[in-house]
């Protein structure tokens, strides 16, 4: 075992004197190759001695390059190897025993190509390579960062990727979906989820909500955030390195520092949040007309006095039954803070709290009333310019916390007669979770009232005597609100009004606007009544037939329609981007304007866009822009793409970098080929796989062959085939296959692999170890499993499973003895090894045929008659269930040939 | 060399591969000349970190600053509205009492009595600037060198370019404090995009199973010692004949040495855990018998001194879980909230350097001391401070290491850097220089950028330099 390091540049610069003999000057391109256009060569005429080997054009272009350099293909593998091989890539599983045997035993001519189409009709297809895009997406099912909260529904992004998958979405509408389907396609259900690509990467919840908004942090926050967006879009569709434009023009690549802030300003609209989406394109459609009516009532459009809303209005009316549930707003005889606030009486009878902000505090209002049989209070907390986020509380998150209301009732000038009113029950328009206005009158200083996150607008609270209150010559009330949370969690306005009527029913809390115009007679309104009245009662309507619709799911996504919360809002207009000098918030310079890379010639690098303050339009022009038939670069990212995970690398090694400091292709030729082939026949991902896995190329054997690689010791010319770690999740559904575990239900929300409980801070507690392995939801392939970006699962991550952090377009293979130790002593390894041993008990009582069928279902085949006599003693001495382990450890369950 | 060949062997195949093909290349043999360096002579073979989760406060234990005693209670203009989580308040001087100490006279508060017995040790990097006053990309940035997810954290480089010192134990382990993980979770320990073998190791004392997978879990009770011994040899004859017969792929026999490599660590690693091989004065040293999280604190801090003599390489220690209270991010009030955190790390730490000391690691092993971000000079409307990226004090001792040092100054009121400002790249840059290992050359080929752990910066910082 080597002690000492690897990174010794001259060394290793000395291994790879062979990589100059592969490629000939003639078709190495240069740096910029990539941004030229697609200019599909001719198929190579392989000569006659090989034109049996050559089943496709693929065929024909790497046979050319390895004649070129002295090299010949190997022979093709043997079946059992190449089914496995077939169905671990296209399936992520290997094939069972009966399917393996049926396969060998088919003798047709075309039984290899028939298992190629089945394993891609097979729903599994779509889970595995769902997984490969969800690498590149970098999707999780949490925030990550310091704060990194569960995110409810991100999940059905990762369906919708496999469905796309496996229902073979053409490519150009996958990418367009993705980046615009909202836009593109707003009834479409699929379209609108797709752009939880947008929102696949890390969202820093501190930074971008919790902070001080003023705050510079904020500013460089929101930048990082579109930065992920950016290079998100960037890498994964169109294979450049933009992002390295952030801090001046990229080094290497035709990209201005203008570039990369035009691809900001494309995604300057939207955040990364939950929005609301049907899940039914017909009630899509009636809620989007709804909505429109709305907006249209809103905004005043259209005469709102038609004969059918001025009865609306009556029936209202009717049903109302008179005035006598309103609100009567009371003008305060004094206000009193116990710790030193300054507390200021407004025009409007509200009270505007500023000056020292103590850390609890009592308000003490007084306030007289002729009116007799009082039923109730209400309190409003009203929002300020004064207050941090505009209230209503004072607290930095514009938060507070009502702990106690007091009310006491004395006849008008006799305070010595005061009695005590008892608040029986309360209401409120918004509760904080946790936080109910039932807190505020449970007589218990601990508990209280909040309001966060929906903070920066008016809320309201009121409250039922026990019985009525009033005495003949008037009466005084106090009304005491206890805020003894602490840490500044004060009303920062508020405003006391009291009923006669039912101050809990929901009527009670007419608009005050529409209290007045109902209190005038119907005869006697002005127009301007009338219109508010006829406004009011159709959106009432219009209201409740919306919420009569079933209700939207939620998905996470990039879009600027979500609820705010707190400080995080949506922009209703693009936000304005300014090129910042070395990528400094401090120092913007002019502003960008939507735009794309200019370097692609054959297309406009900056969007002319009708209307640029809709951000939809800008991220439909960068849509456009990916999928044109003329943009070279998306085309030959996917192809290179696929072909990596085919053949274990890429033809350009830097799936997600294809300029100058990624790999140079090993096949130029081939991939412009295949880029263009793909463009004109549909972009279809399942046409080309098919391509590629019948092809000769794709069939040989993994053999060694010392003289071929002396002169191609990477084997980037392909003469051989490459083998393959299986990949963690690979790994961990193949155990639960072997084991007879795996559950194959498709789709739905995550399945943690972990308990968790509350953490000490944002980010939730997780226990791996004490989850149960054999718990009926432990079976589900592991692309339905919670990925949970700052607590990854510790049996995937030793299996370079990537953590999400980033995108993920090659992932690393590790040996390691941390590996090692995960595979020998995981309790998943184990529990699957003992159900895998009770699989083999219940097929035979004969010890060696229990070894010949777990062998069959670990490594595909029947042990040797060494191995047999070894295993079986092992077996009988330890327990088949050891063996079983000892299986799953191998190396040859490990990797594919 | 062509840079895709470069990213293959980085990523592809991983360390351990390359360092085969190294192994086997007659040049590959290390220079005995450069003492386990890289690209030059190493002063340091290991490294022990210490990290204070939520923002070490700067002027309430290491930067003395009369200006802002004099400016206590008053408004000052620092030119913010607003700070990252509130409105500045009026200038605080520090509660604790000052007070010179050593033959270099290093000012320290009261709040650290044992660590101020060693600063004629410490090399001061006194305005250290963070880009970020936000916790999760401060802390990303301070262990990583990036201000965002998935880069390698410095610990996985080390590993990486270093390899191990000793073959039975990980080259990276962390110690999280007994009360949890640091903001960000394992994102500060990830391997980012160098292989999974590179991650820090998460240890957790108390666990039946310190190191993950150590040994099988107690339910599986048909693992036997014997059926695993006899499985590992079945195991390995398994797949010596399946490496053998796929002759030219290094990870077949390197998965086979992996085997061997668990088993070893098996062996060693509850020797390693076992803390009752130490003598009563060094537990009292330590102060491993304080409660609570400061005695497990004190634990780690003797496992970590432990682990460092066995050979592993990089140990992080953590003092504070992330979250609002015990630990270092003190908004509701520096009197209350520092002084308990503070005496969690004051006893253990001084106990760690005179024992590294005593034991002669210290002559090789680099000791860090290190934060997020430090704190603002005025209040937020309390007697707590706020986030602040502008300065901050880290300390450097052991291998290589200028005691009584210090370099770079904050502005009067300690809230930016003013002179000599240093960045964590100059940081890391010194540390990995001390390591042998010139910065700039330990690169990896990721997404098309040659990435770094100091990015496109830092300064090796020869003043702090012995």
């Amino acid at each position: 075992m080597p002690v000492f390091g690897p990174r010794i540049r001259h060394i290793v610069a000395a291994v790879i004197l062979f990589a100059a003999t592969v490629t000939s000057a003639a078709d190495k391109p240069n740096g910029d190759w990539a941004f030229r256009p697609i200019k599909p060569p001719a198929v190579p005429t392989a000569p006659e001695k090989h034109k049996t080997w050559v089943r496709n054009p693929v065929d024909a272009f790497v046979l050319e390059k390895l004649l070129a350099n002295g090299l010949t293909p190997s022979a093709e593998a043997d079946r059992r190897t190449l089914a496995r091989r077939l169905s671990v890539d296209l399936i992520g599983l290997p094939p069972t025993p009966e399917e393996l045997d049926a396969f060998l035993k088919d003798t047709s001519n075309d039984a290899y190509e028939r298992l190629v189409d089945k394993l891609l009709a097979s729903p599994r297809y779509g889970e595995r390579w769902a997984r490969h895009w969800l690498d590149v997406a970098h999707y999780a099912d949490s925030h990550g960062q310091d704060q990194d909260r569960f995110r409810p529904n991100a999940w059905p992004y990762r369906d919708y990727v496999i469905k796309s998958f496996n229902d073979d979405k053409p490519y150009a509408r996958f990418v367009k979906e993705q980046i615009a389907g909202d836009v593109l396609w707003p009834l479409d259900p699929a379209a609108v989820v797709a752009t939880g690509f947008l929102a696949a990467g890390p969202w820093d919840e501190s930074g971008l909500r919790d902070i001080n908004e003023n705050a510079l942090d904020r500013q460089v926050a929101r930048a990082l955030d579109r930065d992920d967006i950016v290079t998100t879009v960037m890498t994964s569709f169109a294979g450049l390195t933009a992002h390295c434009a952030r801090c001046h023009d990229h080094k290497f690549d035709p990209i201005p520092t203008a570039d990369y802030y035009a691809l900001q300003a494309v995604f300057a609209g939207i955040e990364k949040a939950e929005r609301e989406y049907d899940t039914d394109p017909t009630v899509a459609k009636k809620r989007a007309a709804l909505q429109a009516k709305l907006v249209a009532v809103r905004g005043g459009k259209g005469d709102l006095l038609t004969a059918e809303r001025l009865a609306e209005v009556a029936t209202f009316e009717k049903a109302r039954g008179g005035a006598k549930d309103r609100w009567t707003v009371m003008k305060p005889d004094a206000v009193k803070s116990r710790d030193g606030a300054t507390l200021t009486p407004q025009a409007d009878q509200s009270v505007v709290s500023g000056g020292k902000a103590p850390d609890r505090d009592v308000y003490t209002v007084t306030l007289t009333s002729e009116l007799i049989g009082v039923t109730g209070i209400r309190v409003e907390v009203l929002t300020d310019d004064s207050l941090p986020h505009k209230g209503p509380g004072r607290q930095d998150n514009g938060n507070l916390h009502l702990s106690e209301v007091r009310v006491t009732a004395a006849p008008k000038g006799k305070p010595e007669q005061t009695v005590s009113v008892k608040l029986k029950s309360a209401a409120a328009d918004f509760n904080q979770d946790g936080w109910g206005i039932a807190r505020a009158i449970d007589g218990d200083p601990k508990t209280a009232w909040g309001i966060y996150p929906q903070v920066g607008k008016p809320h309201w609270a009121a409250f039922a005597f026990d019985k009525p209150v009033g005495f003949d010559a008037g009466t005084t009330f106090t009304v005491a609100l206890d805020q003894l949370h602490g840490e500044r969690h004060l009303i920062g306005r508020f405003r006391i009004s009291i009923t006669t009527g039912d101050p809990l029913a929901a009527e009670a809390t007419l608009p005050v606007s529409v209290a007045e115009a109902f209190a005038v007679p119907a005869e006697k309104r002005t127009e301007a009544q009338k219109v508010t009245l006829a406004r009011w009662v159709w959106e009432q309507r219009l209201d409740r037939e919306l919420k009569a619709l079933p209700s939207p799911a939620k998905v996470y996504c990039g879009t600027n329609r979500f609820a705010p919360d707190g400080s995080f809002k949506p922009s209703a207009t693009p936000r304005p981007i300014h090129i910042l000098k070395r990528g400094d918030v401090t120092k913007p310079g002019k502003e960008a304007k939507p735009g794309a890379v200019e370097a692609v010639e054959a297309l406009p690098g900056r969007f002319t866009l009708k209307d640029a303050n809709n951000e939809g339009v800008r991220r439909a022009a960068l849509a456009d822009w990916l999928t044109d038939d003329a943009n070279p670069l998306t085309w030959r990212v996917i192809v290179n793409r696929v072909w990596h995970y085919h053949f274990g690398r890429g033809i350009v090694d830097t799936p997600n970098d294809l300029g100058t400091m990624g790999g140079t292709p090993s096949h130029p030729q081939l991939l412009d080929w295949l880029a263009d082939d793909f463009r004109t026949n549909g972009g279809s991902l399942k046409k080309l796989h098919r391509l590629f896995l019948t092809s000769s190329t794709y069939r040989q054997a993994v053999t060694h062959d010392p003289t071929a690689e002396a002169k191609d010791a990477d084997n980037r010319l392909l003469w051989r085939m490459n083998r393959t770690r299986l990949d963690a999740e690979t790994v961990r559904d193949t155990v639960l296959l072997a084991a007879g575990r795996l559950d194959d239900t498709m789709y739905g929300p995550p399945v943690k692999h972990f308990l968790t409980k509350p953490g000490i801070h944002v980010t939730p507690e997780s226990d791996y170890d004490a989850f149960d392995v054999n718990a009926a939801d432990a079976r589900r392939r592991s692309i339905y499993r919670f990925v949970f970006r700052t607590k990854p699962d510790p049996f995937l991550a030793g299996l370079d499973c990537p953590d999400a952090s980033a995108s993920a377009p090659v992932r690393s293979v590790s040996v390691g003895a941390p590996q090692a130790l995960a595979m020998w002593n995981n309790k998943f390894v184990l529990a699957n090894a003992e159900h895998l041993a009770a699989l083999a008990e219940k097929a035979s009582k004969a010890e060696a045929e229990r070894v010949r069928f777990a062998a069959k279902r670990v490594l595909l085949r029947l042990p040797t008659a060494d191995e047999e006599t070894a295993w079986t003693a092992y077996a009988k001495k330890h327990g088949l269930a050891n063996l079983c382990r000892v299986l799953f450890n191998s190396s040859e369950f490990t990797f594919a040939d | 060399m062509s840079p895709s060949r470069r990213h293959f062997l980085a990523t592809s195949f991983g360390g351990l591969a390359l360092s085969h093909l190294l192994a086997h290349a007659d040049t590959a043999k290390p220079d005995p000349k450069l003492n386990g360096g890289l690209h030059h002579k190493a002063k340091a073979k290991r490294v022990v970190q210490i990290f204070l989760n939520g923002g070490m406060s700067q002027m309430d234990t290491f930067d003395y600053k009369p200006e802002l005693i004099k400016q206590n209670g008053k408004v000052v203009d620092i030119g913010l509205k607003a700070t990252a989580t509130g409105t500045p308040g009026p200038a605080m001087k520090s509660p604790f009492a000052w007070k010179q100490h050593g033959q270099c006279g290093r000012w320290v508060t009261d709040v650290f009595p044992h660590l101020a017995g060693h600063v004629d040790d410490m090399a001061f990097l006194m305005a250290l600037a963070s880009k970020s006053s936000v916790h999760g990309p401060a802390a990303y940035l301070q262990t990583t060198g990036f201000i965002t997810p998935g880069f390698p954290a410095a610990g996985a480089w080390v590993g990486y370019a270093l390899g191990r010192l000793a073959d039975d134990l990980p080259a990276f382990v962390v110690l999280p404090d007994p009360r949890g993980l640091p903001y960000n979770g394992n994102g500060n320990f990830s391997p980012g995009f160098l292989p999974a073998q590179h991650a820090g190791t998460v240890i957790n004392p108390a666990a039946a199973s310190p190191i993950p997978d150590l040994a099988p879990p107690k339910d599986a009770k048909f693992v036997t010692p014997t059926a695993s011994d006899d499985g590992l040899d079945l195991l390995q004859k398994m797949n010596r004949k399946y490496a053998a017969d796929r002759p030219g792929d290094s990870r077949m026999s390197a998965r086979v040495e992996s085997y061997e490599l668990a088993a070893k660590m098996q062996l060693a690693a509850p020797e390693v855990f076992d803390l009752s091989k130490e003598s009563k004065e060094t537990h009292a040293a330590y102060g491993t018998d304080r409660k609570g999280a400061d005695g497990g604190f004190a634990r780690n801090c003797l496992l970590a001194r432990r682990m460092l003599a066995k050979g592993v390489r990089f140990v992080q220690v953590w003092s504070g879980a992330g979250g609002p209270k015990d630990n270092w991010d003190n908004h509701g009030s520096i009197p209350k909230e520092l002084p308990p955190i503070a005496r969690q790390v004051d006893q253990p730490v001084a106990a760690l350097l005179a024992d590294l000391k005593r034991t002669g690691l210290a002559d090789d092993t680099l000791v860090i001391f290190t934060t997020e971000f430090g704190r603002m000079p005025v209040t937020q409307n309390g007697d707590g401070r706020d986030h602040n990226g502008g300065t901050s004090v880290t300390w450097l001792a052991g291998a290589g290491v200028k005691g009584g040092t210090a370099h770079g100054e904050s502005d009067d009121l300690s809230h930016l850097a003013a002179t000599d400002k240093t960045d964590v790249y100059d940081l890391y840059a010194t540390a990995l220089h001390l390591l042998g290992i010139d910065h700039t050359k330990l690169t990896v080929l990721h997404n098309g950028i040659d990435r770094r752990l100091t990015d496109v910066h830092g300064h090796v910082v020869n003043a702090v330099l012995a």
